[in-house]
């Protein structure tokens, strides 16, 4: 017998015995392979070789309404594991006032296998070494003082089964990157111009990702001019202006201030104790005008190569494309089956239908949450940045942040990014140092007033959102295109 | 606790690669996990992990390689097969500028002063019991979440640079509860920790919560405009403030680096103001302390800022070694040493006109390190003073100012100390927590926004 098969038997037999002793409902994610790679090159040293692997399996069974977890590196103590995700949900069942419910679903197969043409984690260590010596040294120059390269490789192979009969098997590839050049400006203060590893529309996400120029690598020299102009350039006055955001930037807005506070379990209350809540409330869905009428948000977005696209989530819906905001009114969120079960039972009416598959945990001994897939704003018709900036009459365009700070319930926030470019009368005017700009999350985006077209259109990836007690990280991506957003305030109070 | 087969395995494994000339290090880490979550009244999740990382570092001249094995392994010479592979990584690495330092374990250590049986195995009915207490004491109408993780860490770290082991076990844990009122939609919340059972108690929060309760019932919320405040920071925000003033400032590497906001100052510089004392405290009995440093190092006290001077930075071996210093035995203790103020807050601001206490600061992060600048909002339990007198809780206010600035117009600091769990539970359990005074009082602080809510 294989492992697999082995595993297999245990676990049907195990999802029985709990079944049968009185649980509501069983899953258990096996994580048969979970291997990363973690490079960093620090000044052209490679301070960070290291890979990190994984195996275990992690349990849940909902009992009285309640959960319980377990999870075990040791195959050999599957049994033990069961028990202790049973007990675990006894115990929990001793204090709830809201019963949590699944809903019933038929159960059903499927498989799923990111796209990749070269495995990351196969291509030989000197191959890695040699590429990114020669990225580095691409970002390499006398006045540089600082250089950094951090790449990050995934291959994860997870089996899903639960007691509706449900099996899947997903094979995530998943290729993370990220170049900065650092240099001291006119006030000796440390100042940073960075690419990190983006999308390609249609493309893969295996190692040919990486070596994609066009994608990471060709963008060195750019990076390098831009940090150059940045350290001679004056520092952006505070004042209310139009702001432009450029993907770099756009994609971590939408992140904090759309992705977060449309994650059901932050709405419901669950996140109150660790990340906070949101300003979203049940009664929102198809009333609140979160932002102008520009504004058209999705989930998953049906975009094939990031990751934010896993074929099954962790409770094994398929992924779902869906809006979320629809020309700026609030239609839905990230949900999973048993914060929609909740959700619709609190506001007495059913306002959410189905799950949207949003359900993830980050490794087999983590219980699954709500999580972002995909979050995008949808291409808008104002054309490209050219054409933005020549309708703007005093603003600037940001890139890249340097620091991220929202409030508890994403109510507010405040950014600040590596790069601004001053925009007057319709025409870049010169390049500004330490901008940042702040606002409150409704106001800010119903002053949305334009949103680049597709050419502007770019899918980022987020390799380290965190969430969750115990902590979890997650992977996930934002396509997004140039926005611009008018009466910002921006830059520092003195 | 680790068994004898497990450390023959491990300490075999080393002997086969000194015999090789394999420059390694191996480090087991075994957590036992236990974490209740509430949501909503209710248990929203109870977890256990049980998981078993085995770390390897080899060092060939310049070259180094790393490894992390969380799974199964059953014997010596499956581990030195990993050794083995880790060792092959390193010699395809690339040479580095500087020779990377393999730990050596100055003396053999064998100490569990921190770790509590009760607490490693407590049950979750205690958890259950100690919530549902404070849900009855203070009010079932009100809304409440909060986590409460508990376990044990077992380490035990071997290396071919010599015969020694060190083997450490210590339990901790970090309890919060969260009060939000469902329609008014403010926030209080109680943390408490401690590496026994027994250091959290129903008793304290629920004392906690009734103080403070009467204050948010019976008054609006207060807007803050944009301005400079006297502001009184509560323990969780002075150890939020102090960590990040630590790691930026007082760490060797990003001083040597030149990322950080001491970057330009000098050791013997002033710096802060005369009653800021940081140190680096492995004796201080109210945090989690480790017996080693990174380098191996027996660890020993060190100030860092000794009355608002700097007076020594932090180098882990590799940095040390990079930039020809010597290695510091620290053991990231870190500590804030109390000042003369009384232990009540209020008594303190009592003839002052208007303060803002502000108990935590949410999601801070710094937009420039250069310049020490943070910026992070109040979040629980933040009112508006007056002349010593609590008169409104006050709506979500952002801070955003610079270290220099804030620690160097420290008006008093509170003559009782609490320590305050900085753990985080991404990856591996990771004990850690700081020594500060129960509050600090600042003036001058830069509030740049306030919401209309909470």
């Amino acid at each position: 017998m294989s492992v697999f098969n082995d595993l297999k038997e245990a676990v049907t037999r195990n999802i029985g015995r709990v079944m049968d002793a009185g649980a509501q409902y069983c899953d258990t994610r096996w994580y048969e392979d979970d291997s990363s790679e973690m490079f960093m090159l620090l000044d052209g040293n490679l301070e960070g070789n290291d890979t990190n692997v994984e195996s275990g399996l992690g349990v849940r069974v909902l009992y009285g309404g309640a959960w319980g977890f377990a999870a075990t590196s040791q195959i050999s103590s599957i049994d033990t594991c069961f028990d202790r995700a049973m007990a675990n949900a006894v115990s929990a069942s001793m204090l709830v006032k809201v019963k949590l419910d699944m809903g019933l679903k038929d159960g059903h197969t499927g498989s799923y296998t990111s796209p990749f043409k070269i495995d990351p984690i196969d291509v030989s260590l000197s191959d890695k070494v040699d590429f990114l010596k020669g990225v580095d040294d691409s970002l390499s120059e006398d006045w540089i003082l600082r250089r950094m390269i951090q790449v990050q490789l995934q291959r994860m192979i997870i089996h899903f089964w639960s007691s509706e009969g449900t099996y899947t098997r997903k094979k995530l590839i998943n290729t993370f990157a990220h170049m900065s050049a650092f240099a001291l400006d006119r006030d000796r203060q440390m100042q940073r111009r960075s690419k990190s590893l983006s999308c390609e529309t249609g493309g893969t996400r295996g190692w040919e990702m990486l070596t994609n120029p066009a994608l990471w690598s060709g963008h060195a020299q750019r990076i390098k001019n831009e940090l150059k102009e940045v350290l001679a350039a004056p520092e952006v006055e505070y004042g209310t202006r139009s702001v432009i955001l450029l993907p770099g930037q756009g994609h971590l807005q939408v992140h904090e201030t759309i992705g977060h506070p449309l994650e059901l379990d932050r709405i419901l209350g669950y996140e109150l104790s660790y990340a906070g809540g949101s300003f979203v409330k049940l009664d929102s869905f198809g009333k609140l005008k979160y932002g102008s009428d520009k504004l058209t948000v999705s989930a998953y977005g049906s975009i094939t190569n990031s990751p934010g696209s896993f074929g099954f989530d962790a409770e094994g819906t398929p992924e779902r494309d869906y809006l979320l905001i629809d020309k700026g009114v609030l239609v839905n969120c990230l949900t999973s089956r048993a914060m929609i079960s909740e959700a619709n039972q609190r506001a007495g009416r059913k306002v959410f239908t189905e799950s949207g598959g949003a359900s993830r945990s980050t490794a087999f001994y983590r219980a699954p949450i709500d999580r972002m897939t995909n979050v995008n704003i949808l291409p808008g018709d104002d054309g490209t940045l050219e054409d933005m900036i020549s309708t703007t009459e005093d603003g600037i365009i940001v890139d890249n942040p340097t620091s991220w700070s929202i409030g508890s319930n994403r109510e507010h926030f405040h950014f600040g990014c590596e790069i601004a470019w001053e925009v007057k009368k319709g025409k870049v005017t010169r390049v500004l140092r330490n901008p940042s700009y702040q606002g409150h999350t409704i106001e800010f985006y119903n002053n949305l007033s334009a949103v680049g077209d597709e050419s502007s259109w770019i899918v980022e990836q987020v390799e380290n959102c965190g969430k969750g007690e115990p902590n979890q990280v997650m992977e996930l991506g934002h396509g997004i295109p140039v926005i611009k957003f008018d009466k910002v305030i921006s830059g520092e109070r003195r | 606790m680790m068994n004898d087969k497990t450390k023959s395995m491990i300490t075999e494994a080393r002997d086969m690669a000194q015999s090789r000339g394999i420059k390694a290090s191996i480090h087991y880490h075994h957590e036992n996990s236990h974490l209740m979550r509430i949501g909503n009244n209710s248990v929203s999740l109870n977890t256990s992990e049980e998981l078993t990382r085995i770390d390897i570092e080899v060092i060939q001249g310049r070259k180094k390689g790393t490894h992390t094995h969380l799974g199964e392994l059953g014997s010596a010479e499956e581990l030195f097969n990993v050794v083995l592979k880790v060792s092959e990584k390193a010699g395809q690495s690339a040479e580095m500028d500087y020779e990377p330092v393999l730990t050596e374990i100055e003396e053999n250590v064998v100490t569990d002063l921190q770790y509590d049986e009760a607490l490693d195995h407590l049950d979750p009915a205690v958890k259950e019991q100690v919530y549902s207490s404070i849900f009855k004491e203070v009010g079932e109408d009100y809304n409440y979440s909060g986590s409460w993780s508990s376990g044990s860490t077992e380490t035990f770290s071997v290396t071919t640079a010599n015969r020694n082991a060190a083997w450490h076990r210590l339990t901790d844990q970090q309890f919060m509860c969260v009060l939000k009122h469902p329609e008014k939609m403010w926030e209080l919340a109680s943390w408490q920790t401690g590496w026994k059972a027994g250091d959290v108690t129903a008793e304290e929060t629920i004392n906690e919560f009734k103080t403070i309760l009467p204050v948010y019932e019976n008054n609006e919320g207060f807007e803050v405009e944009p301005g400079h405040y006297k502001v009184v920071f509560g323990s969780q925000a002075v150890g939020e403030l102090i960590e990040q003033a630590a790691w930026t400032g007082c760490v060797g590497r990003s001083w040597e680096m030149k990322m950080g906001w001491t970057a330009e100052k000098q050791i013997g510089d002033k710096i802060l103001h005369p009653s800021v004392t940081v140190l680096d405290d492995p004796t201080n009995d109210q945090i989690f302390s480790q017996p080693l440093s990174d380098s191996g190092m027996l660890t020993k006290t060190l100030t860092m800022i000794d009355r608002g001077k700097l007076s020594a930075l932090l180098y882990d071996r590799n940095t040390a070694s990079k930039y020809g210093k010597k290695a510091t035995p620290n053991a990231g203790c870190l500590v804030l040493k109390p000042g003369g103020g009384p232990a009540d807050l209020l008594e303190a601001v009592k003839d002052m006109d208007r303060v803002l206490y502000i108990p935590a600061i949410h999601y801070m992060n710094m937009p420039n390190q250069s310049k020490g600048i943070f910026t992070g909002s109040s979040r629980f339990s933040a009112v508006l003073v007056e002349k010593g007198k609590i008169v409104s809780p006050i709506f979500s206010t952002r801070v955003t100012d610079q270290f220099e600035t804030v620690f160097g117009k420290v008006l008093a600091l509170s003559s009782e100390t609490i320590s305050v769990n900085t753990s985080d539970t991404y990856g591996r359990r990771d004990p850690g927590a700081v020594s500060v005074p129960t509050w600090m009082l600042v003036d001058d602080v830069k509030i740049t926004d306030c919401a209309d809510s909470f």
